[in-house]
């Protein structure tokens, strides 16, 4: 089997270990059924192995590491859909993808059937070192200064079981980038991490902590501008070693990083981890140069062959197909190649469902990414699908494939492509649904001109103030809330997650749920009427403030 | 920690949990036993549901149930939930009818 | 009080068990007991006195001993044995032992059985991350094993 395009490839060593953590869970089980251990010991061991109970079943998120998969893969996230769930599956924005019908006694078997493809659920909920997400153009992009995928492999071994960082004060996130335009909300993260190239060709990384949305939305301040890549180890193991040691206990409200972060002080912080460093033995924790090349081998450089004219082909393909073209327009990103281009496929129809896709569309996917992306798959943070290398002249025909399955939606970054999580639906924490409203939303924008029309603009929805939906971080955020068992929703306007992070505004008091789609259908209108020339929702918002938006939400209220 | 029941006019007790094995929504009949149909559930007042929940906790281990609480319900046929959120585990999710508790054997 | 050993190390037993408040005033004392908010910097003064450090974990949710048990090993260079108490897990076997921890009071209930501390200690065969422990790779990248 040749090494897969994307990611990093298992050896033995690495397989032998995948089923020796199988085989510990299954005892995790079978002690939890025979009752030497309570739900209370089981529940955090069961989550550091991805298995949440919510409202109807056990859900169980499979770990898609920096959000890449290859084709035999994403196949088998297919079977496993059709065998053990409900021929569906949800992906979500850290780049994962959940089943909502699991049963517990299945598991093992379900995560024996991952291992068959290097996949498994480690660390993808629990209050650990969560799966790493990474740029979903990483080693594509044109404007990347460093493909980021070798470090995050790096960072998800490392973080593996880590021994000191298992039972943390609460679940802690990594992001990591290497393109001057933040694609992975790298300040929204407990540690962002951006890579530069440095010199002697290793990168450089800045580092970015105490982020995080939830109940307390806080930007990630900058504690270090430039740490070499031999010390990246030892300095993430610095800034877990005195969060674990002082981060809050006793509240978990007040048990994220950002929280002891705001407490103490950015240069407090940076203080004790500096102090931490000083006592450790750097050697022991030292990133060697040979290290990162033996990782950084077991990953295949797609070879990258285009005939001359594909552009051309493609520049008249879009001219006798505006279709085609508005698609190319709003679904596509620039290649570093210039006979290739990175495709986004939409996993928001309108009126459907956020980012679910069922078992059939899953193993087209599969297919349609073995004839035109060297079988390599990426997931994204707003819960859509790349597909990274595709040839210029050979789009069409993935479009037009993609059309027969219902993946073709040209909406990606409109006011269509909306990002929700589960919601009422499906979570216990949860206070509104959150699929309902934003398939309301999906079908009163769902024609693709109007939102071509409309421009960039994000609707973020979550269920909840945990803030999974990422609201906070939406140019328009919805937040679910309970009143006297009735959903409401409070909106936000003005967040955003990518380069100039900002937490989005409350424009008012929560409007009850068959209200809110017309108030936001008034919040666009307004700014339709409103915008000059050129400008996106968000400038028209920077250049007029709120109020004419909160009075546009709240007319006839 | 249990919350003092408030119950309006008309709304009674019914107890629920998820059964450990398969994470399903399970209701608490008459006869102790867990069924996943609220139809089956025994329609209890606030003192019965009292000396109920402490007998199911008790063998929730026994039962096969994890996390039993007691929520309140319209006192008709079949009881009908109060809150939406005990609505979508007693009928399913809402974006799916097609999953409806009701159309399961 | 039953004892299962970790590693090569084998436990000790001591009279006397003092708190980190105790131990300035307690000449005599080998052992010291550290909560969980403990500071293990604070032993310094001390550590060439003592025999034992006991962690006791609240809960075993509370990761703050591991941490605890590394700075020990790794900034105090403390040589004497680590053990640890309270609400722990065999499921934590492995970690403690890696993060420089000799030897665990059982738990009294069925998590105490040392079959199952035995087990857990031998799930895996290879590491992602260096621990305390002495180690050499595995294969390329960043693995390791125990060098025994
Ligand atoms: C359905 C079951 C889920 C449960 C029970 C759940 C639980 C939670 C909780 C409790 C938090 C807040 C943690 C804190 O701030 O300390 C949170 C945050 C978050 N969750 Fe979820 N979640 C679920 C699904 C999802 C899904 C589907 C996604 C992705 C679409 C997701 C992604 C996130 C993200 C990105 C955060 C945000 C913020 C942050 O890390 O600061 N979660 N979740
Ligand atoms: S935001 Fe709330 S409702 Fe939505 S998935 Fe997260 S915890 Fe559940």
């Amino acid at each position: 089997m040749s090494i897969p395009v994307g990611h990093y490839q298992y050896d033995r060593i690495d397989r032998d270990f995948l089923q020796a953590r199988i085989a510990e869970f299954e005892g995790q089980v079978n002690r939890r059924l025979d009752g030497t251990l309570s739900e209370d010991e089981f529940k955090p061991l069961r989550l550091m192995n991805g298995l949440y109970l919510q409202l109807h079943a056990y859900m169980l998120r499979v770990a898609i590491p920096y959000g890449i998969l290859d084709s035999r893969q994403l196949r088998k996230l297919g079977e496993i859909a059709r065998r053990y769930d409900r021929d569906y599956g949800h992906f979500t924005t850290r780049q994962n993808i959940q089943f909502n019908w699991i049963r517990l006694e299945d598991t093992p078997a379900i995560l024996r059937e991952l291992a068959e493809v290097d996949m498994h659920a480690i660390q993808t909920s629990g209050n650990c070192i969560r799966n790493v997400t990474a740029d979903e153009y990483a080693g594509a992009a044109a404007d990347e200064l460093v493909d980021p995928r070798v470090h995050a492999e790096i960072l998800r071994q490392w973080s593996t079981l880590h021994p000191e960082f298992t039972f943390l004060p609460r679940k802690f996130k990594i992001a990591i980038s290497g393109s001057p335009n933040d694609r992975v909300a790298a300040r929204f993260h407990d540690i962002g991490i951006l890579a530069r190239p440095g010199e002697a060709g290793a990168p450089v990384f800045r580092i970015f902590v105490g982020g995080g949305l939830g109940r307390t939305p806080v930007i990630g301040e900058e504690l270090f501008d430039s740490v070499r890549e031999e010390h990246l180890l030892a300095t993430l193991e610095a800034i877990l070693r005195v969060y674990n040691a002082h981060g809050r206990r006793d509240n978990i409200y007040k048990a994220r990083i950002k929280i002891l972060v705001q407490a103490i002080g950015v240069e407090a912080y940076r203080e004790a981890v500096e102090a931490e460093l000083a006592q450790m033995d750097l050697e022991r924790y030292r990133l060697t140069p040979e290290a990162v090349a033996a990782i950084r081998a077991r990953f295949a450089v797609p070879l990258l062959e285009a005939p001359a004219d594909a552009d051309a082909v493609l520049a008249q393909q879009r001219r006798d197909d505006p279709l085609f073209d508005r698609w190319v327009r709003s679904n596509t990103h620039v290649h570093r190649d210039p006979g290739h281009i990175i495709a986004t496929i939409s996993l928001k129809p309108g009126g459907g469902i956020p980012g679910d896709a069922t078992s059939a569309q899953i193993a087209r996917l599969a297919d349609l990414a073995d004839a035109y992306s060297f079988g390599e798959i990426r997931i994204t943070h707003l819960q859509n699908v790349v597909l990274g290398h595709v040839r210029k002249d050979r789009l069409r025909d993935l479009w037009l494939g993609l059309a027969e399955v219902g993946l073709a939606e040209a909406n990606i970054g409109l006011i269509g492509d909306i990002v929700a999580c589960p919601g009422l639906d499906y979570c216990a924490l949860a206070n509104a649904r959150s699929i309902p409203i934003a398939q309301k939303l999906g079908a009163r924008f769902a024609d693709t001109a109007l939102q071509a029309e409309i421009g960039a603009l994000r609707i973020n929805i979550s269920g909840c103030i945990n803030a999974c939906g990422h609201h906070h971080a939406g140019h328009i955020g919805l937040l679910g809330v309970d009143k006297r068992g009735e959903e409401f929703f409070q909106l936000t306007v003005g967040g955003r997650a990518e380069n100039g992070a900002a937490i989005g505004t409350i424009l008012g008091a929560a409007l009850p749920e068959d209200e809110t789609v017309d108030a936001i259908a008034r919040l666009v209108d307004c700014y339709l009427g409103r915008r000059e020339s050129g400008e996106t929702f968000l400038d028209t918002l920077t250049r007029l403030g709120h109020e004419p938006f909160r009075e546009a939400a709240y007319e006839t209220v | 920690m249990k919350r003092p029941v408030r119950l309006e006019p008309g709304q009674k007790l019914v107890l629920t949990a998820n059964r450990l094995l398969d994470g399903r929504t399970v209701w608490w009949g008459a006869d102790g036993t867990w069924d996943s149909h609220i139809g089956r559930a025994a329609i209890l007042d606030a003192d019965e549901a009292e000396v109920a929940l402490l007998r199911a906790t008790e063998q929730a281990q026994r039962d096969g149930v994890v996390g039993v609480y007691d929520t309140a319900v319209q006192d008709v046929v079949p009881p009908e939930p109060v809150t939406v959120r005990e609505k979508i585990r007693a009928h399913g999710p809402t974006v799916h009818p097609e999953f409806a508790v009701e159309t399961e054997q | 009080m039953r004892l299962f050993e970790l590693g090569e190390r084998s436990a000790q037993v001591h009279d006397v068990l003092v708190t980190l408040a105790e131990l300035a005033e307690r000449d005599d004392a080998r052992a010291v007991l550290l909560e969980s908010a403990d500071d293990p910097a604070l032993l310094k003064p001390y550590l060439n006195r003592l025999d034992l450090v006991v962690l006791r974990f609240p809960v075993f949710r509370d990761g703050r001993g591991f941490t605890q048990a590394r700075e020990l090993r790794e900034y105090l260079r403390f040589s004497g044995e680590i053990r640890a108490e309270g609400h722990i897990l065999p499921d934590q076997a492995a970690f403690l032992r890696r993060c420089g921890v000799d030897s665990v009071v059982l738990p009294k209930d069925g998590n105490g059985d040392p079959a199952l501390w035995e087990k857990q200690l031998r799930q895996f065969p290879v590491a992602y991350q260096r621990s305390v422990l002495p180690e050499r790779s595995v294969g390329p990248g960043l693995r390791v094993e125990e060098a025994s």
